[in-house]
């Protein structure tokens, strides 16, 4: 695999004013003369270096890391339109990233409404007779959950009877790993294509493994009909995700040391309802009341979802790596005795650390969770 | 490809080779000419802030549209109407002022939209960021009819009013005197500058559409006198901070909408201080630094 954000990019991942100061330079740059060439030197490096294999682009970091395993040993070339560390929720393209995708043999997108900024783009790009396809279609969505999202009214009351209801969630785990395939269910969600519209669906797909293992078939059949060696595929397929289904055993082996009771999380964005479901969790509230980082915290929800916090004493509230913390740091603050651990949600860890890939990034938060809900109180 | 070896390649060729790049412009050049021909007037008659407040003003109008499922563009319209409306109604009413009740109006409203965006309602919507920088890699054809249509109204708009737009600016007694009406000439601008920026906000978002109004026809309002031609100056200026801008997102990888409009404003300080360093160098005629608004109406 071949990954291509460039490193200035990152001057203006997440706020849109931080590429200002990155703009003037440019432009007095190119003023004076400085060539296109020497500021830019991979500009436009993954359509041309795709003589062979098809040129994939991929929304997000974490599906082009998908994508990268599913078609191993270079039978894609893959570039990356979100750079690392960038919120997906509130990525603003350039012309060039339009012109990247245009050229594309295919574009892999989350799709269910995450890359919000990119949606007319990628609706244009469809236009323009790109193929492009979108995970949300071939996974089991589930409903973004307002009650847990506003933090009162239905949380607290879950918080009163949160013992049984995290013996549930143990129960249940089990029932999924050994009857659930939900591969069969691909052919009715293609038909779907306006997911994205509808709003109800969430998004974070990625923190099921066994769901997103689920999907993988699909991924490789969209790959090979970009023009990807299919023997080459169906290898890197099998490998890839036997190693999703071991990773997901290793996740619920963390998780298992996680007393029921202890299985509350508070997160920032509603984004781990995936995580929560499939490995038996309860989201008892979130910082921002929204499936979306574009949205604003409310202060009398903050209150509120500090007093469920004290009162059922959870030990930590998770904060995200693509998001400013200070709500969190607040809320954590205003509950007590109370730890702010951030998570890797949006975006992959930077190449060479840890959670620099999609499995890694969910044995990363699974510690992490499983450290900070045994740790304290 | 560099700017100087090559100059066609940097220059020319992004636009011919990318059918997306040439809705950029076309989009980005309607939306240009619409601001610029209108932003002129706010300019000339000190409506800046009226023209900020409008350009955020359309955002509850927008968030309600996009969970209720109507047309964005008809939701923006609506919150513009409303806002144009309050803003003339509460000095009527109230001993405010109209700048204190456009301030009031510009926060209420910005407000609301981040209520509606952050309400249950519109947590599975959130799609703010959208309205907000626009989406000139997405221009669609459709997008370009609508915002044609819009160019032609509004610019129709400013040349058949442009009498009374301009005596009302220059000479408000005189506007009594000729039976002009003031109020309702007022009005019909504060609407067309509502039209401008609905049918720009789609190309580069209601928090940088602000700067196609203003910044052309203040770069222009410091070279040229005339009105029929500070507006000429500015659509030019406006076209070639569309143009530039495109290909600088496009060469060097930038936001696409935030490099139009920085460019705009990047050109009015150049101007700004070449001017000033022209004029440090060789004095001007005393004359010349009469404000503008004082030479015409002495004529």
């Amino acid at each position: 695999m071949n990954f291509e954000a460039t490193s200035h990019r990152r001057f203006f991942h997440r706020r849109r004013w931080k590429a200002v100061p990155a703009a003037a330079v440019l432009f007095v740059a190119a003023c004076t003369g400085t060539s296109a060439d020497e500021a830019n030197p991979d500009a436009g490096a993954g359509a041309d270096s795709a003589s062979e294999a098809p040129s994939v682009v991929v929304t997000t970091g974490i599906w082009a890391d998908v994508a990268g395993n599913v078609g191993c040993d270079d039978s894609v070339s893959i570039t990356t339109v979100i750079p690392p560390g960038g919120d997906p929720h509130t990525f603003e393209p350039s012309l060039r990233d339009r012109e990247t995708m245009d050229d594309a043999d295919l574009v892999i997108a989350n799709g269910l409404g995450l890359e919000e900024s990119l949606h007319d783009t990628l609706e244009a790009v469809a236009e323009a007779g790109t193929p492009i396809f979108e995970l949300g279609d071939h996974i089991e969505t589930i409903e973004f959950d307002i009650a847990a999202a506003h933090g009162h009214g239905e949380a607290e009351d879950d918080g009163h009877d949160d013992e049984d209801e995290a013996d549930e969630g143990e129960g249940h785990d089990e029932d999924e790993d050994e009857g659930e395939d939900d591969g069969h269910d691909e052919d009715e969600d293609e038909g779907e294509d306006d997911h994205h519209e509808e709003g109800g669906a969430d998004p974070h797909i990625w923190f099921d493994l066994q769901k997103v293992a689920n999907a993988l078939p699909a991924l490789a059949d969209a790959l090979v009909g970009a023009g990807a060696d299919a023997d080459l595929v169906r290898g890197c397929l099998e490998s890839y995700r036997q190693a999703m289904v071991d990773a997901d055993a290793q996740m619920l082996e963390i998780i298992s040391a996680i007393p029921g009771e202890r299985r509350i999380l508070v997160t920032n964005h509603d984004s781990l309802g995936y995580f929560a479901d499939r490995y038996g969790f309860e989201v008892i509230g979130t910082v921002i009341p929204a499936n979306t980082t574009a949205a604003e915290a409310n202060p009398a929800e903050l209150a509120e979802l500090a007093e469920i916090i004290e009162h059922e004493g959870v030990p930590a509230v998770f904060s995200e790596t693509t998001s400013a913390d200070d709500d969190a740091q607040a809320l954590a603050t205003a509950a007590g005795n109370v730890e702010v651990v951030p998570l890797l949600t949006g975006s992959l860890a930077p190449a060479g650390e840890t959670g620099d890939t999609l499995i890694g990034l969910l044995l990363h938060n699974a510690q992490a969770i499983s450290d900070a809900l045994n740790a304290g109180g | 490809m560099t700017i100087f070896t090559d100059p066609a390649a940097w220059w020319i060729e992004p636009f011919t080779t990318n059918p997306f790049m040439t809705k950029a412009l076309a989009a980005g050049l309607l939306a240009m000419a619409t601001t610029s021909v209108v932003g002129t007037w706010v300019v000339l008659r000190g409506m800046s802030f009226l023209g900020d407040a409008l350009a955020h003003g359309v955002l509850p109008g927008i968030a309600l549209a996009f969970i209720l499922g109507f047309d964005t563009g008809l939701g923006a319209l609506a919150a513009a109407i409303i806002m144009v409306g309050a803003i003339s109604a509460i000095p009527r009413v109230s001993p405010l002022s109209e700048e204190t009740s456009t301030g009031v109006l510009f926060v209420g409203f910005l407000a609301l939209a981040v209520v509606i965006m952050s309400s249950g309602a519109g947590a599975g919507a959130g799609d703010i960021d959208r309205f907000l920088f626009g989406s000139i890699t997405g221009v669609r054809t459709a997008d370009l009819i609508r915002q044609m249509v819009i160019a032609v109204v509004s610019i129709g708009t400013a040349v058949f009013f442009y009498r009374a737009f301009f005596v009302m600016t220059f000479d408000e007694v005189q506007a009594e005197m000729a039976g002009l009406r003031p109020k309702l000439t007022q009005g019909v601008l504060m609407a067309l500058l509502a039209i401008s920026i609905v049918g720009s906000f789609q190309a580069v978002g209601s928090l940088l559409v602000f700067a196609f109004l203003i910044a052309p026809p203040a770069t222009a309002s410091m070279l040229v006198r005339r009105v029929p031609l500070m507006m000429t100056t500015a659509v030019l200026i406006g076209a070639v901070a569309v143009y530039l801008g495109l290909l600088l997102s496009y060469h060097f990888r930038l936001a696409g909408g935030a490099s139009m409009a920085l460019t705009a404003v990047v050109i009015l300080f150049v101007v700004m201080l070449g001017r000033a360093l022209i004029r440090a160098l060789r004095p001007a005629p005393p004359d010349d630094e009469l404000p503008v608004q004082m030479l015409i109406a002495n004529r």
